[in-house]
């Protein structure tokens, strides 16, 4: 047996901590992604120039450490004056985080359907609407899935820096109990590992699997 | 109430430049360090998933699994305290590095492992029959034809390892960016004005990362 | 009538804005019926947390008590040493309980109640180590909490030694500063005599042993608030007051900290 002083009121501290990792998360992943696409399809299809600042803003979240963006906003939206738990303030930096890889994914896969698809589409009556729908968004689909699964695991993974802030998520969680349980960090940290890596594993071999399973049909 | 309740610091944070400097520059040493020594791993790694001993593949496979489904940060501390524990104790200048190296090397391995997927054994073979040996084969057909497709990859790989030498701090490093800026925060309490300060700057480093990874690839990559 | 709905806008901006141009800190925490205290939970006894992970401690106690005083729910706001002073400054809390030493640096951003506590710092090591007395931390891998008083005096004689064996390095939890201790990244730290018993006590660490006292002065720490909440840093100067008045204070250092004597408060010879 292992000799631990982990107790079951530790291991199921342990999984509340992975419960709050999973709600930001979803929350981070829902959040993002429809502004993503919102914004990826607008950078896709609205003339270069009139999207730049939005590119800009957007390369912002991608080009400065996630840390740096937690810590301004933990700091900034309280000095306008508004009461945001961590929790809230994490959930809003990882949605916009999120939004500005899944707007790169997003632009990438409408701008993989050829221009003469669409407008073969459109030559044949579809509106605007019924060529995004019925022809870009299933054809972009193969472009996009593999790497947004590859989005949502970053995310969920990069949600350990939101601990920085205070929100006890799984990787805080497994240092609060260190602190009580200082001979056995290794041990801990293990358990924690091992629970992200149980969430992040399936979900990314299932990624892999359909990648394999589009390339072999194309 | 509101904004009016907090007065920005501006000028002695703009004092702190120059330190905040310096910092920027050990930031870019550890990303390029961490990225040379995760370069050379990937590539092992890479081609020790592709042999036929169980063992090595193994190894290769645990390794690019553990940094591709764990947190960074999670490996840094690790790095630092969880080795700690065995009686490994490392500097955190080190250990940041090993951590980040560890994560490159994962990832890189990934996109090499893709790369080589990309070149068509047939074109070896056709190169071997018109003459070539399997070494210039290998270096004149395959190489410059993988590199191609890893270069972007490596490019963002690049960024990441600059993002991700973020998380010094929580190892006690202190001379990097992100650990300057923080030591500046507890002396001074003046988190917003020292931290927006270091974003413009890691913005600037990772826009120059993108722009000269562009200009090198316009450079080789045009037909 | 068209000057309806301007009429009806400005009186609403009269009911919005007048009442908020007299309410201060001390108004908005009665009206929001909420009292968030910035606290260190890795700190015992002041900070810490129990065997089902709660917050407990010294710290918690006053922050329970202060609510109380005030009429109002207690919330906690866990930071990390160096985040305490943000926190308060951001607005992410009203008031820290958490063992903050009042300094004149300090003083330039947040202001300070009368002090609640004091400290005497002592260097904490490992046997085995040969770490004696203070001086003999010359030449040896020292390391602290970012920011703290006693990280500040610590790295200050470390650079004076200029011993280039000796090394101070800056955690950010005193958490972290422990496990290095007892993993051996440094060998000694300074901390209060308070922190060091109940650490050694906890039996959470193998070895650890005092190595005699610092020379530093006395840590008065005191409570804060922002440093133009005037009302706000009155009222917490007469809850310190009347904690100790009744009896209140001697009681959490017995639950705390243990039998003796509690901390003398007044500073000898001056007036506050």
């Amino acid at each position: 047996m292992i000799d631990t002083a982990l107790s079951a009121n530790d291991i199921w501290f342990l999984v509340q901590g992975a419960g709050w990792t999973l709600l930001i998360t979803a929350i981070a992943i829902v959040a993002g992604t429809l502004l993503g696409i919102l914004f990826g399809v607008a950078r896709a299809t609205l003339p270069g120039w009139s999207t730049l600042p939005l590119g800009f803003l957007l390369d912002i979240f991608r080009s400065v450490p996630l840390l740096i963006q937690l810590v301004l906003a933990n700091s900034f939206i309280p000095i306008l004056g508004i009461r945001a738990t961590p929790f809230a303030v994490s959930c809003l930096v990882l949605a916009l985080y999120t939004s500005a890889y899944c707007a790169e994914i997003v632009r990438g896969g409408v701008l993989s359907v050829p221009l003469t698809t669409r407008r073969a589409a459109r030559s044949l009556g579809l509106t605007w609407w019924q060529d995004m729908k019925e022809i870009v968004y299933p054809m972009a689909l193969r472009v996009m899935l593999p790497s947004w699964i590859g989005l949502t695991l970053g995310v969920m993974k990069d949600t350990a820096l939101v601990g920085w802030i205070g929100v006890i998520e799984l990787l805080k969680s497994s240092q609060i109990l260190i602190t009580r349980m200082a001979n056995e960090p290794l041990f801990i940290l293990c358990i924690a590992g091992l629970i992200y890596f149980l969430i992040s594993f399936p979900i990314s071999r299932l990624g892999a699997r359909l990648e394999q399973r589009w390339r072999d049909n194309d | 109430m509101g904004v009016f309740n907090y007065t920005f610091h501006w000028r002695p944070a703009f004092q702190a430049l120059p330190a905040m400097l310096e910092g920027a520059l050990v930031t870019i040493q550890l990303a390029v360090l961490s990225m040379l020594f995760g370069i050379a791993i990937g590539v092992v790694l890479s081609l020790m998933r592709g042999s036929k001993n169980r063992l090595l593949s193994g190894f290769a496979v645990t390794w690019v699994e553990i940094a591709r489904n764990t947190p960074a940060l999670f490996q840094i501390y690790i790095a630092y305290f969880g080795l700690g524990q065995i009686g490994i104790r490392l500097d955190s200048f080190i250990a940041l590095l090993i951590g980040i190296t560890f994560n490159n090397a994962g990832y890189l391995a990934e996109t090499f492992r893709g790369g080589m997927r990309a070149v068509p054994p047939t074109q070896t073979r056709a190169a071997r029959s018109l003459g070539l040996s399997a070494v210039d084969a290998y270096r004149l057909i395959v190489l410059p034809q993988m590199f191609r497709v890893v270069f972007h990859p490596m490019t963002n790989q690049m960024v990441w390892a600059i993002l991700m030498t973020s998380l010094g701090v929580v190892v006690g490093l202190n001379t990097d960016l992100t650990g300057v800026t923080q030591e500046l925060n507890v002396k001074t309490f003046r988190t917003f004005e020292y931290f927006a300060i270091a974003a413009v700057m890691y913005y600037l480093i990772a826009k120059f990362v993108t722009l000269g990874a562009r200009a090198i690839a316009w450079r080789l990559f045009r037909y | 009538m068209k000057w309806m709905p301007l009429a009806a806008t400005a009186a609403l901006l009269t009911m919005l804005t007048v009442p908020q141009a007299f309410a201060d800190k001390l108004d908005d925490i009665i009206a929001s019926g909420v009292l968030r205290c910035a606290i260190v939970l890795d700190f015992p006894p002041m900070g810490s947390r129990d065997a089902s992970n709660n917050p407990i401690g010294f710290d918690v106690d006053t922050c329970n008590d202060l609510a109380a005083a005030l009429g109002v729910t207690p919330e906690y706001v866990e930071t990390p040493f160096p985040d305490r002073i943000p926190a308060l400054v951001s607005g992410r809390a009203d008031v820290g309980v958490a063992s903050t030493s009042d300094t004149l640096e300090r003083a330039k951003t947040i202001g300070f109640s009368i002090p609640y506590f004091a400290f005497e710092m002592v260097v904490l090591t490992k046997d085995g180590l040969g770490i004696e007395s203070y001086e003999s931390l010359k030449g040896k891998k020292t390391g602290s909490v970012s920011g703290t008083y006693e990280a500040i005096a610590l790295e200050k004689d470390v650079t004076a030694w200029a011993d280039p064996a000796g090394s101070f390095q800056a955690y950010q939890t005193q958490a972290d500063v422990f496990l290095a201790l007892a993993q051996g990244q440094i060998e000694a730290t300074v901390v209060t005599s308070t922190v060091a018993g109940a650490t050694i006590a906890s039996g959470n660490f193998d070895g650890f042993m005092m190595g005699g006292k610092a020379p530093y002065e006395i840590d008065y720490v005191s409570l804060i608030g922002l440093r133009g909440e005037y009302g706000l840093i009155n009222y917490l100067n007469l809850f310190v007051n009347h904690q100790i008045r009744n009896g209140r204070y001697e009681e959490l250092y017995k639950k705390w900290v243990g039998e003796g004597e509690p901390p003398n408060l007044m500073i000898p010879g001056v007036y506050y």
